[in-house]
This record gives structure tokens, C-alpha cells and sequence, in this order.
């Protein structure tokens, strides 16, 4: 048998990618504590060097490589760019924290970049098998982040939630795709989408299958029921790798689903619908609730994370090109909010300090207005006021839904989202209103950390000016 | 490009005055005075066209994708607005000017002003929907920034909070109503949406769409039952309740319902709404209004009460009430604005504002108690006074009204009841507050006249009450068309804009309005008594409160219910979700489980296995906390697993699985080594019996798919690799040439990973030393330690065999079941016999080879036979095989595929010989005390 060398050009950034993780992971192994910045640095370079090649391969157009399994499209390229971003951001962001709580390993960087590629693979699976390769390279990644911290016992049951979980749902999806395999023959998802389409749409088997690969879907997205882990995880993990679970992931979940249920089981649209509109049903009324209870920022902020996954659905089922883009954009909004959000806990906090309740931003006003007024940003666009970022990537999935004729859907929504408004509100309460307690510490983060989270928060104001470019560019990477 | 300007000047302007604070706190004022100005003046050509009768539009395009452009345009109806949130806003930035202390930030209150009066300028000046709605929800976010000014105040922070969280949540009900009337109409430009009236009311969601973007009409202008906010709003800075609270903010409410009335008005829905709510405004807030003892609390109920009015206006439905409704708008603003300047100044001299202690003013504050007494008149619609104007117009239309039938008496008598308590009430602004005695321990203590200039803007609005009031066809009118012919989308009725009317029923109503009041203040103390009496503390604002806790509680149950923390709880959830997603489709399908390929027959042999690993399956269920038992029950599992194999004729997979196999349950053994005999019972009988339930049903469940998978037609890619195995890989054992020919590639990956896989775990494990208890809870001793005899000796009987057995899989790997993977698990599950039965220092003596070496062998040996083909010029890993005839073995074929299987099998002993004598190593008490 001939072995053919596969074009390597669609997958340079994956490439490039590799080499670099495997060079900082030896690197670091020989560079004293002190010196432990170039391993940050080299880490970061690694990520815009990535992104140049990302960009530039973006006029490319669409291409398949090493035996159909992987594919570069303009979604794939977007996704990737904006990958690239938040984990950067969340380098940028964690430094200091890391530093603070005796973290700043190499570990952390050379499994998030890991976990980068995992979601490079993800994004541009073309295959069953390079998504679940794609996906448990992330999933290995994000389960060992989360265990990063071994002496706390909170981050350690974490770590063994998420992982048992996980691979249940892992094998879920696994079983899924093995009867998938069983049914068309093939794992290409091109393939796949020509026979489903062509079968008769009552097959048993097939829902079987669909089942299963929805269920894997939701349970990396985070969506009621398949969400148990998700708040334990956000709120046991170190608040750095809580800030990389809820940032480049959802985008690379996102992907996982379009790969999986539009490329691949485009045909069956009328059959997953159903299952989805039950998610975001369930996601809406369960995060929005839920979240109004909790008094910790970061499980609010992660209940929080499964009510836009609801809408993020919604643009998904409408079934549409403009549904497709509506729920891109949703993803890519939410995921900058939820750096910003999650930014916000690591800036106030300091060693021995989490400051992630929600009672630590009592007073925020008056201790640093500025970074107050950064916050209410945030929690208003997340909760979808106008004229915020949050409000047009709500808006864009509603209109998705209501071209999809899915009027009481979209009542369910805005009902929840009103509740929703609820406990965002009462962060910005407590920021403003309350006293905040006797020695309660000042913001004294570093300089780069408040400069870029300014910067964050302000882009989801600008953004939200201009929403234009964003959301054209996600209308063009699905067109 | 003026229109945009006007919305910009202000918006963009916000930034200014703080940085003006620097040069003086009247840089600041003074700055915000300017912009104001200048959008004023922009506004000017403009508004001269529209009271020419020529609407002015633009439009550039934002946002294509979403449908959304930038549409401006300037009626009538925005002309009035614009004039009024100009006009008022300057007098306001005056007034504050003078009101706000020195300890208060100037910069920050001119610059937050401006922001809402950008924001309340592009509401009404915006001709799109969606448009609309961002500055809506502007407002409501500025507002909540200026009505929290005074943030240390706790009463502030209260009303601010639930100013926000009744209007966003009016705002989003809204964005859904918008969203299903841009839905309808097929477009969210306004102009479009006004001449679609029929379309609209005609369409099926109507209804919900009309409840919703009602919804966010009532709530932002504190209509009942959602009126609570507003009251609890005048915790705000004084200069803030006058612009917001009387002219602006609340008129958004009423503005809007002015702004859709030709789309959505004209039917039942909407008169039995809108009239329904005003109505019940209008009572509700006027009787509240007499009872309120706070200054600024009287003047927002009176507040609510007229925007009730306003809303009973546009909610009867004829021309006239249109056209009454938008005259009240501009006379409510102008007297009510006056009105909380003026409380402001009082409040502002005495430092308070409760009225039981504010008392006899006239005599320290002639000026302004005159002008507030006028203000007041024309709250109470007295004549010739511009209240008056627009209240009789109201009294006439609730004459005219037919759609009530038997019950038509009801609007008129209500109006008057309402009116009754309007003139009460102001009689009690004016009677408590300048008369009425003298005033009872005041905090500043004499109260004088306020600054010059902080009247002026209080004399220029009472000037224009009365100038509306005497003169009105050569004042008012002409803005009173253009308006109420922008609302109406049509031709304006006849009405009438004199002062006297003759001797008719409305002023019939007015006149006993005036009497009535006046008796019913007299009576106040009396009244008082009886409504604290009989409405101890009612208030929606108990209601809301209740309902956030409700929701609290249900939130709270919902995550003890779902979110207990318990690993157990999440997993069952989990298993249970899939189950019951899988049971779906199975009772929906009308098609039988089984597909059309018959199931083998069985026959005794197979039933045997199979009942054998039930058998052993259930054993280590049950017997679970005996470790040993359970993992030699398990064994057998996994053995009548490789049996099955044989049966169905899979030998390399029988071979490779009885392997693993036992390679598994040897790392078991040493993993049990760190655990007591026995595990302690940790879960009632209760779960056990729950987890039971959902084992069979998610085993059933799986039985169930595999049968359907099982029995049904499929296509085989065996095919393609039996036909090829020969000719293409030279071996007959198509397993063997999948891995070492076919995929080939995947294997050096995959013993590539092992191999890092092995070093990883070398890496954790190596130094890594359990402490051993001596002895387990019975006291017995943990471990004895003692290699056995005849195991020890049998061992090493076994060894040279295993390892000829060994050499003989491998080298047949190629053409019959065996292979460099199977005989790699054969050579190394040999070696850890030693290790087990002889002890590690004993083994370490006598076999000292190091692991890392032979795995690294493994794979360049792999590797290179891969890159050897690049000798003859062929792709990496391509194979060649020939036949070599061996004197004693006979004829057997060489394939270099047989040269990477080495590698295999050389990275397979490594890997497995590293991982556990490794583990076996835990297990040492300390160095040198391991063996005997």
C-alpha cells in the first residue's frame, strides 16, 4: 500500500501549532522559576503567530486535506482567528493571578495551547474521527487544567467530575457516531450527509445515533440536561482556567455542533430541531432561574453560560444560513463578554483572595468607579440591554427564530431573558449600591491586565455601536 | 444630517462636562447649556419645515444583516418632544446648577443628563423600530445612573434598582413585540408600520404582540399595576425628577402609544386595554396621591395619575381624545416640571420634604410659593390655566363615548372622581405647604428665597401655564396640530381651543371637580385616619418584592434539586436524560425492533458462554466490596469475552483480547495491593435499589439498540482488505497487515504515543512511595509479602517456554493469528510472572535491562523501516515481501512489514514492562526491604 503525502498548507496553523507546543513544553523543562515568562511569552507568540497564518490562509477558500478528514472553510478560519483571541486574553488575564497562587507553570500554557489545537481540530473536523479527536485532545487539556491546582480539594473534585462526566458523555457520543458508522458506512461527513439525506427519515437507527450525537453535542455546550458539570467546574476550578473553560471552548463547541449536525446530518434537520428546541427550552428556564439563586459570581456567571447556550440554540435550530450566522455571532459575542465577566474576578482578586463571591464586588463604585463601570458593561450586555453587544447577538438569533416561524419559542425567551435581566442586575447593585465592607482592598492589578480588560469591556460598548462588521463577518463565513 | 446631529450633540457632548469640572463647577453647567443649545439651534430648521408641513427623513445604512438602518425622521409628534426635552432640559441644567451642593459631582450629573437626553432625543426622533428600542433602553440606563446619584443613600438605591429592573423588563417585553411587528409588517421602519394599521390589527398575533410592546409602554410610564417604581424613583436628585420624571422619561411610555396609535389602535383589545389601564391609573395614583405625606411622593403619584389620563386619552380611541391626549403631554410637562423645581427649592431651603412638618412657607418664600401656588392651580385644572384647557377636552370625550353602552355613565363619573382628588391634592401642595401654621423643627431653620437664577427657570414655565391657559389659539395651537396630526396619520377633527366653552356638562364636571376637592381636603384628617386604617401599607411594591421572592425560592429548589453537588446525582441525571431520550424514539416508531436479517441460531456452547459471563458479570456486581473475588470474577468476563472471539471466528482478536486480559488483571492485583480486603459499605439500600433500576435500563437499553443494529443489513469493508491482504500486503492474516501494511501509519503513531504514554506514567511514578498501614482495620497484617515456593519455581520453568511461545506468534504474525502486538503482551506478561512470583530485587538481579532503551528501539525501528523505503525511492512505509526457504522451518516468507511489527512488539514489552514493574515498585515498604 502507497501512502500519500497529504497538502499540508490547509493545516499550517495546526502544524505550526504542534511544533510550537512541543518546543515550549521541552523548553520549560529547562528554564529556572525566574525565567518563567518566556514560556508565557513564547506562548503568546505562539498564538499570534497562529493567528497570522490563520488569517492569511483565509482567502484560500474552501480545501480538504490528509484523506477528507479535515477541512479549511471561511467558518473554520473565523472560528480560529477568534480562538486565537480569547486565549490570548486568557493568558493575558491569568498571568498575574497564576503568579499570585504559586501556578505560573508551564503546564498551564502548554496544556492550553494543547487544548488550542484540540479545538483547531475541532473546528476543522471533517470527519467523525477528527472531531473526536479534535474533541478529547480539548476535553484531556480542560480536565487537567482544571486538577492544575493539587492542593485544593475544591479544584480536585472538580477536575473528577468534569473528567467522569465527560468521558460518559464522551462514550455517548462515541455510540453514537459507531452507529452512525454502522448506518451510512462511512466517516466522512460529507458522505454521511449525502446517505442520511437519501434514507428514509423514520429509521430508528438513525434517531439512535442522532440521539446520542446530541446528546455529546449538549454535554459539551454546556445545555440543560447534560449541564450538572458545568457550574461545579466553573466554581471549583482556579478562576485562570475557569476563564479558559468558558472562553475559546464554546466557540469550538459551537463548531462541534455545526460540523456534526448541519455538515454532517444537514438532512435530518427536522429530526435534531425537536431535540434542540427541548435543550433550549430547558437551558433558558433552568440557567435564568438557577442563576438568581447563587451568591458565587463564578456559578452565577456559569448558570449564566447555560442560558446563552439557549439562545445560541435557538439561532441553531431555525435551520437556516442566517440562523448558522446569527448563533456564530452569538457565540463569538458571548464568549467576549464571558472574558470580560470572568476577567473582572481574576483583576479583584489576590493571593488568598478569590473574590468570587458576588458580595466581594459590594461597594465596587466607590473603590474604583472606573472598573465598576466596566462591570455594569458587561452584566448589561450580557443580560441583552441595548445598545450592548449582547443585545444584538440576542436580537440575532430571535430574528433567526421568528424567520423560522418559531414564535412561541422566541416568547419563551425574551420571558427568561427577563428573568435573566434579574440577577445580572444585582451584581450591578451590589457594585453600586452597597457599602462595601471596612478594608475591603482596592483594585491593584497590573498595568496590562487593566488596560486590556478596559479594552474588553469597552469593545463590547463599541462593539455594540457597530455590530456591523461582526456579525457581517459571521453572515460571509457562512455564506 | 441636522436630525443626526441633534441625537449626536448631546450623546457625544456627555463626555464634555466632566472634563469641563476642572476649569469650575459652572464650566460644567454652562458647557451642558451650550450643547443643549446648539442641538437646540440645529433643531431649528428642521422643526420650521415640519411646522410647514414636510416631515423631514434621513437614513444611512448600519446594520444590513440585521435589517437595521439608521432611520430619522421629525414629525410633528417629534417636534413636540424635541422641543420639549430641549426646552426643558436647558431650564433644567439651570436649575441644577444652583441645586446641586458642593460636595455633589457636577461633572459626572451634566454629563449623565446628557447622555439621556441624547437618549430620550433619538427615541423620539428614531423611524425605526429596533432603533427605537436601543434608545429606549438607553434611558432606562441612564436614568438609572441619575436616579442612583445620591448613591449613598439607601432609599436611592432601592428605587433606582427597581426603576431599572421594572422598565429593562418592560424594554425586553417590548424588543418581542417589536420583533413579532416587524414580523408582521415585513419591515421595522416606523413610517412603513403606521400605514400597515390594517394589516396589523387583522393579523393572528396581534394580541400577543400588542400585550407585549404594551408592556413596555406601561411599564416605563408607571401605569398600573406596574406604576410602584416611579414613587420610589424621587429618591432622585430634584433637578432629575423634574426632567425625568415629569417631561421625559415617563413620557416615553405615552409617547410610544401616540407614536403606534394609527397601527395599533381601533380595536376592541386596545380600548379595553389602554382605556382599561389608564382608567385604573387615573384613580388609583390620584386617591394615592392625597395620601402621600412626602412632597416629591405626592407629586409622582399626581405624576402617574395624569400619564393615566394620558393613556385613557389615546386608549378611547377617537380623533379627539388623540388630539386631547397629546395637548395634555405638553401641559402635564410644563406645570409638573415647574411643580418639582419648586419642591425641589423647598426641600432644597428646609431640608426636608415632609409636608406634616413643612408648613407656612408664604411667609418666608413669597416668590416661589407663587409660583408653585400657579403650578399647582393648573395641576388641578383651574381655569385659565392650561390644565384646565386639556382636562375639559378629557371630560368632553369621556361624554362621548358609546362603546360602553348601559354602562356610559361610568367615564364621566370616574373622570370627575378623579378630578375631585386631583384638586385635593393640589389644594393640599398648596394649603400644607405655604399655610397651614407655622413650620414644626425644620433642619435648616429660617428658610429665605432660593438663588436668583434658580427661579427662573420655575417663572418661565409658569408663565408658559399661564400664557397656554389665556391664550392658547395663538400659543399653543399651531404645535398642537402638527402634533396631533403626526399622532392621528391622517386629518385632524374639529376642535375648539377657546377658554370658554359655554355653560356645559364638562364644565359642569370641572366645577363639581373643584368643589368636591376642596370639601374632600377639608375632610383630610378624617380621610387619613380612615386609609391608614383600612390600607395599612398596600403597595405593588410588596407584590414585587414577593415575587422576587418566589422566584428565589424556586431558584433555590432548583438547585438543590439538580445541582446537589453529589457526582452520583449528576451521572444518574445523566444516564436517566439518555434512557429516556432513547425510549422516545423506540415509542414512536411504529417499526418493528428487530430489522429483516434473521439472528443466528444458537446453540448450547454459545447460551453456556454467554449465561457464564452473566454469571460472572452479576458476581462482581454483587460481590464488589470482596476485591479478590470480584476481580477474578471479572477475569472470567473478560475470558469468555476472547472465547467469543474464537467462536466467531476471530483468533487475532481472541489472542490480543486473552492478552490484555491478563495484563489488566495483573495491574488490578497491584492496584489492589493499596487497598484493604474488604470495601466499606458507603451507599443505602435505597440508592442501591435506584442505581439497580437505571443499570437495567440502560443496559436493556443498549441490548435493545445493538439487537437493532445487529439485525439489520449492512455493508462490510471487510471485503476490501481480505481480497488485498494477500496480493497487497503479503500476508494472509488480514488483522496483521491492516496493522503493520494498511495502516501502518496509524501504528507508528500509535506506538508512538504508547511510548510517551509509558515515559509519562515512568515519570509520575518514579520516586513516588506509598506508606503502607501494617496492619487493616481487623488488625491482621496488611501484607505478608512471602513469595511462594512453588510458584516462584514454576515461573521460572515457564519463562523460556512463554518466551518461545512468544517468538512463535510473532514470526508467524504475518499469515496466521499472532502478530509483533500479541507476542510483545506474551513476552512481557511472562516477565511480570518473575516480577510477582519472585519479588522485584530478586528479577532486578538477574535481568538488568532497562526499558527506556528497548522502547525507544521499538519505534526507530518502526520508523525506519517506514523511511527505508525512501532508499528505493517509494513513498515512506511502502512494503515488500518475498520468500525465503529456512533449512528445518521450511518455507516462510519475509515481509519488511515483519520488520515494523519488530517495533511493535519491542515498544509493547517496553511500554507494559515499565508501566508496571513500576507500579510493582509502589509497593516496596522503602529501598532494599522489598524482597526475602
Amino acid at each position: 500500500m502507497n501512502f500519500v503525502m497529504p497538502d499540508f498548507m490547509p493545516a499550517l496553523p495546526e502544524m505550526f501549532l504542534l511544533g510550537m507546543v512541543c518546543f515550549i513544553l521541552l523548553l520549560d523543562l529547562f528554564l529556572s522559576e525566574r525565567s518563567r515568562v518566556v514560556t508565557y511569552l513564547l506562548a503568546q507568540s505562539t498564538l499570534l503567530g497562529a493567528l497570522l497564518l490563520t488569517v492569511s490562509l483565509y482567502e484560500e477558500g474552501r480545501a480538504l486535506t490528509f484523506s477528507d478528514t479535515f477541512v479549511h472553510d471561511p467558518m473554520g478560519s473565523v472560528l480560529k482567528v477568534f480562538i486565537y483571541l480569547a486565549t490570548f486574553l486568557v493568558f493575558l488575564y491569568a498571568k498575574d493571578y497564576l503568579r499570585a497562587r504559586n501556578m505560573f507553570k508551564g503546564e498551564f500554557y502548554v496544556l492550553g495551547l494543547f487544548g488550542v489545537l484540540g479545538m483547531n481540530v475541532l473546528v476543522s473536523a471533517h470527519s467523525l474521527l477528527t472531531i473526536y479527536l479534535g474533541l478529547e485532545l480539548l476535553s484531556l487539556s480542560m480536565y487537567a487544567m482544571v486538577a492544575l491546582q493539587r492542593d485544593s480539594v475544591q479544584a480536585s473534585e472538580a477536575a473528577m467530575k468534569y473528567f467522569v462526566l465527560g468521558a460518559m458523555a464522551s462514550a455517548m457520543l462515541l455510540y453514537g457516531m459507531s452507529m452512525l458508522y454502522g448506518i451510512t458506512g462511512s466517516l466522512d461527513l460529507g458522505q454521511i450527509n449525502t446517505s442520511t439525506a437519501a434514507m428514509d427519515n423514520n429509521s430508528m437507527l438513525l434517531a439512535f445515533a442522532l440521539v446520542f450525537i446530541v446528546i455529546g453535542v449538549a454535554f459539551k455546550l454546556g445545555a440543560v440536561p447534560f449541564h450538572m458539570w458545568l457550574p461545579d467546574v466553573y466554581h471549583g476550578a482556579p478562576t485562570a482556567v475557569t476563564l479558559y473553560l468558558s472562553s475559546a471552548p464554546k466557540l469550538a463547541a459551537f463548531a462541534m455542533m455545526m460540523r456534526l449536525l448541519v455538515d454532517g446530518l444537514g438532512g435530518l434537520q427536522e429530526q435534531w430541531e425537536g431535540m434542540l428546541i427541548l435543550l433550549t427550552v430547558l437551558s433558558l428556564a433552568a440557567g435564568n432561574i438557577i442563576a438568581i439563586a447563587q451568591t458565587n459570581l463564578k456559578r452565577m456567571l456559569a448558570y449564566s453560560a447555560i442560558s446563552h447556550v439557549g439562545f445560541l440554540l435557538l439561532g441553531v435550530l431555525s435551520g437556516t444560513q442566517a440562523g448558522y450566522a446569527a448563533a456564530m455571532f452569538y457565540a463569538i459575542v458571548y464568549v467576549i463578554m464571558g472574558l470580560g465577566g470572568f476577567g473582572m474576578i481574576v483583576l479583584m482578586s489576590r493571593a488568598g483572595f478569590e473574590a468570587d463571591s458576588i458580595e466581594d464586588f459590594k461597594g465596587l463604585n466607590e473603590r474604583s468607579p472606573w472598573f465598576a463601570l466596566m462591570m455594569l458593561i458587561l452584566m448589561f450586555s450580557m443580560a441583552g440591554v441595548p445598545p450592548f453587544l449582547g443585545f444584538w447577538s440576542k436580537l440575532a438569533v430571535i430574528q433567526a427564530a421568528l424567520g423560522a416561524d418559531l414564535v412561541w419559542l422566541v416568547a419563551v425567551a425574551v420571558v427568561f431573558s427577563v428573568i435573566g435581566a434579574f440577577y445580572y442586575l444585582r451584581v450591578v447593585k451590589v457594585m453600586y449600591f452597597d457599602k462595601a465592607d471596612v478594608g475591603a482592598p482596592t483594585v491593584s492589578a497590573g498595568f496590562d491586565l487593566r488596560v486590556v480588560l478596559s479594552a474588553n469591556s469597552l469593545a463590547v460598548l463599541g462593539l455594540g455601536l457597530f455590530p456591523g462588521s461582526l456579525l457581517a463577518l459571521c453572515v460571509a463565513a457562512l455564506a | 444630517m441636522n436630525l443626526l446631529l441633534i441625537i449626536l450633540l448631546p450623546l457625544l457632548g456627555a463626555l464634555l462636562p466632566p472634563l469641563a469640572i476642572r476649569y469650575g463647577r459652572s464650566a460644567s453647567a454652562w458647557t451642558a447649556a451650550a450643547i443643549t443649545l446648539a442641538a437646540l439651534l440645529f433643531a431649528l430648521g428642521p422643526l420650521v419645515a415640519v411646522f410647514g408641513g414636510a416631515p423631514q427623513e434621513v437614513h444611512w445604512t448600519w446594520l444590513p444583516q440585521a435589517g437595521l438602518d439608521i432611520h430619522l425622521r421629525l414629525d410633528g409628534l417629534a417636534a413636540l418632544f424635541v422641543l420639549l426635552i430641549l426646552g426643558i432640559g436647558l431650564l433644567v441644567i439651570l436649575y441644577a446648577r444652583y441645586y446641586l451642593a458642593e460636595r455633589d459631582p457636577m461633572g459626572r450629573f451634566y454629563g449623565l443628563l446628557l447622555l439621556f437626553m441624547g437618549a430620550m432625543l433619538g427615541v423620539a426622533l428614531s423611524n425605526h423600530l429596533l432603533q427605537l428600542l436601543v434608545f429606549w433602553e438607553l434611558t432606562s440606563l441612564s436614568s438609572f445612573l441619575l436616579i442612583s446619584y445620591w448613591h449613598h443613600r439607601s432609599d436611592a438605591r432601592r428605587g433606582a434598582r427597581m426603576a431599572l429592573a421594572i422598565t429593562g423588563a418592560g424594554g425586553l417585553a417590548m424588543l418581542a413585540g417589536f420583533m413579532l411587528l416587524g414580523h408582521i409588517v415585513g419591515s421595522y421602519q416606523i413610517s412603513v408600520i403606521l400605514n400597515a394599521g390594517d394589516l396589523i390589527r387583522a393579523h393572528p398575533l396581534y394580541a400577543p404582540m400588542l400585550l407585549l410592546v404594551l408592556l413596555g409602554a406601561f411599564t416605563k410610564s408607571a401605569q398600573f399595576p406596574f406604576h410602584f417604581w416611579l414613587p420610589h424613583a424621587m429618591a432622585a436628585p430634584t433637578p432629575v425628577s423634574a426632567y425625568l420624571h415629569s417631561a421625559t422619561m415617563v413620557k416615553a411610555g405615552v409617547f410610544l402609544l401616540a407614536r403606534l396609535y394609527p397601527a395599533l389602535s381601533g380595536t376592541e383589545l386596545w380600548f379595553f386595554l389602554v382605556g382599561g389601564v389608564g382608567l385604573a391609573t387615573l384613580l388609583f395614583a390620584a386617591y394615592n396621591a392625597l395620601f402621600q405625606h412626602d412632597l416629591k411622593g405626592l407629586l409622582a403619584y399626581s405624576t402617574i395619575s395624569h400619564l393615566g389620563l394620558i393613556t385613557l386619552l389615546f386608549g378611547i380611541g377617537t380623533p379627539l381624545a388623540a388630539v386631547a391626549g397629546v395637548f395634555h403631554i405638553i401641559n402635564h410637562a410644563t406645570f409638573k416640571a415647574s411643580l418639582f423645581m419648586a419642591a425641589g427649592i423647598i426641600d432644597h431651603e428646609t431640608g426636608t420634604r415632609d409636608m406634616r412638618l413643612i408648613n407656612g412657607m408664604w411667609k418666608y418664600m413669597p416668590h416661589t410659593a407663587t409660583l408653585a401656588m400657579v403650578a399647582a392651580a393648573a395641576m388641578a385644572g383651574v381655569p385659565l390655566l392650561n390644565g384646565f384647557l386639556s382636562k375639559e377636552m378629557f371630560f368632553a370625550e369621556t361624554l362621548h363615548l358609546s362603546a360602553l353602552g348601559a354602562f356610559s355613565w361610568v367615564l364621566p363619573a370616574a373622570a370627575t372622581l378623579a378630578g375631585i382628588f386631583a384638586v385635593a391634592y393640589s389644594a393640599r401642595f398648596i394649603h400644607d405647604v405655604f399655610f397651614n401654621g407655622e413650620p414644626i423643627d425644620l433642619p435648616k431653620f429660617p428658610p429665605h428665597e432660593p438663588p436668583r437664577h434658580m427661579k427662573v427657570p420655575v417663572e418661565i414655565l409658569v408663565a408658559l401655564c399661564l400664557l397656554v391657559g389665556i391664550l392658547p389659539a395663538i400659543t399653543v395651537a399651531p404645535l398642537l396640530a402638527v402634533a396631533a396630526g403626526a399622532v392621528l396619520n391622517g386629518p385632524l377633527p374639529d376642535y375648539s381651543l377657546a377658554i370658554w366653552h359655554g355653560f356645559n356638562t364638562p364644565f359642569i364636571m370641572s366645577l363639581v371637580a373643584l368643589a368636591g376637592g376642596i370639601a374632600l381636603y377639608t375632610q383630610r384628617h378624617k380621610l387619613f385616619a380612615l386609609h391608614d386604617r383600612v390600607f395599612p401599607g398596600v403597595d405593588a411594591r410588596a407584590l414585587f418584592w414577593e415575587f422576587i421572592t418566589w422566584l428565589m425560592d424556586t431558584a433555590h429548589a432548583m438547585t438543590r434539586a439538580l445541582e446537589n453537588g453529589s457526582l452520583q446525582r449528576y451521572a444518574a441525571l445523566l444516564l436517566l436524560t439518555a434512557v429516556a431520550a432513547i425510549a422516545w424514539p423506540f415509542l414512536n416508531s411504529t417499526a418493528p425492533i428487530a430489522g429483516p436479517v434473521p439472528a443466528a441460531p444458537i446453540d448450547a456452547l454459545t447460551l453456556l458462554g454467554a449465561l457464564v459471563m452473566m454469571a460472572a458479570a452479576v458476581v462482581t456486581t454483587v460481590w464488589q466490596r470482596q476485591r479478590l473475588t470480584a476481580v477474578i470474577a471479572l477475569s472470567v468476563v473478560g475470558l469468555v469475552v476472547s472465547l467469543t472471539f474464537v467462536r466467531w471466528s476471530a483468533p487475532d482478536l481472541a489472542l490480543t483480547q486473552l492478552s490484555v486480559e491478563v495484563v489488566t488483571i495483573v495491574l488490578l492485583l497491584l492496584a489492589l495491593y493499596f487497598l484493604p480486603q474488604r470495601a466499606t459499605v458507603d451507599s443505602s439500600n435505597l440508592r442501591r435499589g435506584q442505581d439497580l433500576l437505571l443499570a437495567t435500563g440502560v443496559g436493556g437499553g443498549v441490548g435493545l439498540i445493538t439487537w437493532a443494529m445487529l439485525t439489520r443489513p449492512y455493508t462490510t469493508i471487510a471485503n476490501y482488505f481480505v481480497e488485498n491482504s494477500l496480493p497487497g500486503g503479503g500476508g494472509a492474516n488480514v488483522v496483521n497487515v491492516i496493522l503493520v501494511d494498511f495502516r501502518g501509519f496509524d501504528t507508528l503513531g500509535e506506538i508512538t504515543v504508547l511510548a510517551i504514554a509509558a515515559i509519562g506514567i515512568f515519570a509520575l511514578l518514579d520516586n513516588l512511595r506509598l506508606e503502607m498501614p501494617a496492619t487493616d482495620d481487623g488488625g491482621r497484617p496488611w501484607s505478608s509479602e512471602r513469595y511462594p515456593l512453588v510458584l516462584s519455581q514454576l515461573t521460572r520453568f515457564l519463562l523460556p517456554l512463554a518466551l518461545l511461545v512468544s517468538v512463535y506468534l510473532f514470526l508467524r504474525g504475518h499469515n496466521a493469528p499472532g502478530g509483533g502486538f500479541i507476542a510483545g503482551l506474551v513476552t512481557a506478561v511472562a516477565l511480570i510472572l518473575q516480577y510477582m512470583a519472585s519479588g522485584i530485587d530478586w528479577t532486578q538481579q538477574r535481568w538488568r535491562l532497562q526499558y527506556h532503551p528497548i522502547i525507544a528501539a521499538g519505534v526507530l525501528i518502526a520508523a525506519a523501516t517506514g523511511a527505508g523505503s525512501w532508499l528505493y525511492d517509494r513513498p515512506f512505509l511502502t512494503s515488500a515481501f518475498g520468500h525465503f526457504h529456512l533449512p528445518l522451518a521450511g518455507e516462510f516468507e519475509l515481509a519488511t512489514a515483519m520488520l515494523f511489527d519488530l517495533g511493535v512488539y519491542l515498544t509493547v514489552v517496553g511500554v507494559v514492562m515499565l508501566i508496571l514493574a513500576n507500579l510493582g515498585k509502589l509497593t516496596q515498604r522503602s529501598a532494599g526491604e522489598g524482597g526475602t
